[in-house]
């Protein structure tokens, strides 16, 4: 069993064409700065660590960082996290665009001893971790069926657009879920966490992520 | 294949007993009971057993045997069926325990090489045995054959499979089959839901399912099934039990992927063992609706209002009537009573007043699904409503109908007399209206089903099963 870094996670989703946001591995402030030169202020930072996958429960994620305040706060994680998790094999500091406005979904996968995989989706905060307003398939799952599911969950409405709110990109999920679905074998996933997968009303996009594959 | 089991030309019974106490004596005794094929008794230690010779070996039975039971200690077993194997058997029914589920996962291995070598299949081992009604065969330890019908029953090990037949058969449902799984360690779920598609005396399938084996598999082959499948799934995990990586892998415990697999199969999961048999006695006895539009008939408003409200539940529409028929039904209800869906008979109850409401409902090109309310006082009979559908049901048939017709009669003593003539005019009847409106709701997500994966529907779907 191997844990992927969610920069590692991204890698995998970008193969299956699924979006991710732009990002790229620090190891030094001066290398933070100049990634986040490239990428555009302000900037998000996420430790990266296999030994750490609840980034933000050790003070590993940081956001909204202006172009001042870069190289400090390169140098603030790695103490503060030397700290936090004492040992922890650090590869650096992940500089990544912020994430554009839009619906918080997730989408994950689950192997699962008597089906194969079992692919989740659901809205993303307190709809996932209190209601548990998710619905599953078992892979591999085409288009149709994937709207469906994303049709099945009580918080659909939310996605079609209420209260004069523009409708979220309702096909380019459904697109996602077909990727996560096609992956799932391929990438001998274990269990996979897409959350968030932010959705605007064009396009879909992978924030953070996470994995556990078989090696 | 699996003819051999359920339709055998002769049977040896090895390990028969002349003691009916024994499992070996229990079963012989049943299988004599009513089936008319040959049969066999091995048992080394005896030369009669219940007044038919007995065999030392199933290699000494002169003629052919088609199937053979296997009831001796799980230790005899492997040579036993390796006799069975060169005597040419087909078909095995092994109720010996002490495989897997005993632990002994290695004997249960060498057991299956067995079978596959000689081209035999197999149903268990631990299992309880196999009832086909329409071959008079009663391979088991059910003490009788069950009131012919078309639901095929499969259960998992567990002597809840049994008494759930056992009360199947005093509630007076048709059977068809009942299957005792066992360990499923040659045929499995797969398989008999594939033979139990092509059995013409089945159908529906109801099952009682502790585990599936060959999961990706089963969803693809019971996809491609037409006949309705509804099933109960016990051993509902705790989720979130430990510490895990993701969230998806704390909220996707087996049951929610046993859920979503059976769906993508277009199997019926149901919570309990009321809606299992709800649901297959509605299947056995009416014809698939066409859409969810459901019109309610009662003579009590408390009654319709509890049904109306579980179709809401159940996503089921109460339709909205043509202006023709509620009128037609206005001509025969009181003034003060209500004509709009559902319709309220304002306590007054006649064979009229049913008959031309039923017919009304039914004529309605709105409506797809009719659930017929009778609540009992001492004021009125329970037959002649009873009657009024039972003779609706008939028109049905001739007519070639695909509206189904669902009774609920409700109440004590004197109840019993509609309930009867329901049964008898093969009319699916529930003593509470939530129960009629979730088998009717069965019938329709099977039907939403077959649409979706675009299986079309057979003639029995359109016009029922009764016999």
């Amino acid at each position: 069993m191997k844990i992927l870094t969610e920069h590692e996670t991204k890698k995998v989703l970008s193969k299956y064409g699924i979006m991710v946001t732009q990002e790229s591995l620090a190891k030094s402030s001066d290398e933070a700065f100049s990634i986040a030169s490239t990428i555009g202020f302000p900037v998000a930072m996420k430790i990266s660590s296999p030994d750490i996958s609840h980034k933000s429960d050790v003070g590993g994620v940081v956001l909204n960082i202006k172009k001042e305040d870069v190289k400090t706060a390169f140098s603030d994680m790695i103490s503060r996290i030397k700290k936090a998790v004492p040992g922890a094999n650090i590869e650096g500091v992940l500089v990544q665009q912020m994430a554009p406005s839009g619906h918080e979904v997730i989408v994950g996968l689950k192997k699962d001893a008597q089906f194969g995989h079992a692919l989740m989706f659901g809205l993303g905060g307190i709809f996932v971790e209190i209601y548990k307003d998710v619905s599953f398939r078992v892979t591999p799952i085409d288009k149709k069926e994937a709207l469906e599911m994303i049709s099945e969950i009580k918080g659909y409405p939310i996605l079609k657009g209420i209260r004069g709110k523009k409708p979220a990109d309702i096909d380019a999920v459904a697109q996602v879920l077909v990727s996560v679905s096609e992956m799932a074998q391929k990438e001998n996933i274990v269990e996979l966490d897409i959350n968030p997968l932010i959705v605007g009303e064009i396009g879909a996009i992978a924030v953070d992520a996470r994995a556990m594959v078989e090696k | 294949m699996l003819n051999s089991i359920f339709y055998p030309a002769s049977i040896a019974v090895i390990g028969a007993s002349n003691n009916e106490i024994k499992w070996g004596g229990r079963i012989l005794k049943n299988i004599l009971s009513a089936y008319k094929g040959k049969v066999y008794p091995v048992n080394p230690g005896e030369t009669n057993i219940q007044g038919l010779d007995s065999y030392h070996s199933v290699l000494d039975i002169p003629g052919e045997v088609e199937m053979a039971l296997i009831i001796v200690p799980a230790k005899f077993v492997l040579s036993v069926a390796e006799e069975c194997g060169k005597k040419g058997v087909k078909g095995l029914i092994v109720i010996s325990a002490g495989f897997s589920e005993a632990g002994n996962a290695e004997l249960e291995k060498e057991l299956v090489s067995i079978v596959r070598k000689y081209g035999m299949r197999m149903i268990g081992p631990n299992t309880l045995g196999i009832v086909n009604e329409p071959a008079g065969l009663n391979a088991s330890i059910i003490g009788r054959l069950p009131t012919p019908g078309s639901i095929s029953f499969i259960t998992q090990s567990g002597s809840l499979g049994l008494a759930l037949a056992e009360w199947t058969i005093d509630t007076g449902i048709g059977l068809c089959k009942v299957i005792s799984t066992g360990n499923k360690a040659d045929v499995d779920d797969v398989d008999l839901i594939e033979y139990l598609n092509n059995d013409p005396s089945t159908g529906v399938i109801a099952m009682y399912v502790e585990g599936i084996k060959r999961g990706r598999e089963f969803i693809d082959a019971v996809r491609r099934v037409r006949k309705p499948i509804v099933a109960i799934k016990t051993g509902r995990s705790k989720r979130g039990a430990k510490a895990v990586f993701s969230h998806t892998g704390s909220i996707a415990g087996s049951d929610e992927v046993y859920s979503a697999a059976f769906r993508q199969a277009g199997i019926l999961r149901v919570d309990d063992i009321d809606d299992l048999f709800d649901a297959a006695l509605a299947f056995s006895c009416q014809p698939l609706p066409e859409g969810n539009n459901v019109a309610i008939l009662s003579n009590g408003g408390g009654a319709s209002i509890v049904a109306a409200d579980e179709c809401e539940r159940q996503g089921l529409n109460i339709v909205d009537l043509t202006l023709e028929t509620r009128e037609k039904i206005q001509k025969v209800i009181p003034q003060f009573a209500s004509n709009s869906n559902p319709i309220d008979t304002a306590g007054t109850v006649s064979f009229e007043i049913y008959d031309k409401s039923i017919k009304a409902l039914h004529d309605d090109p709105n409506v797809d699904a009719i659930i017929v309310i009778y609540v009992h006082t001492m004021m009125f009979s329970a037959m002649p409503p009873a009657e009024a559908v039972v003779e609706m049901k008939q028109k049905c048939i001739k007519a070639k109908s695909s509206k189904p017709i669902i009774a609920c009669w409700m109440g004590g003593e004197g109840t019993e007399e509609g309930v009867e003539i329901l049964k008898s005019g093969c009319i699916p009847n529930y003593p509470v209206p939530e129960r009629a409106v979730k088998a009717l709701s069965c019938l329709i997500k099977h039907r939403e089903f077959l649409d979706k994966v675009k299986i079309e529907v057979g003639p029995e779907d359109k016009m029922g099963r009764c016999k």
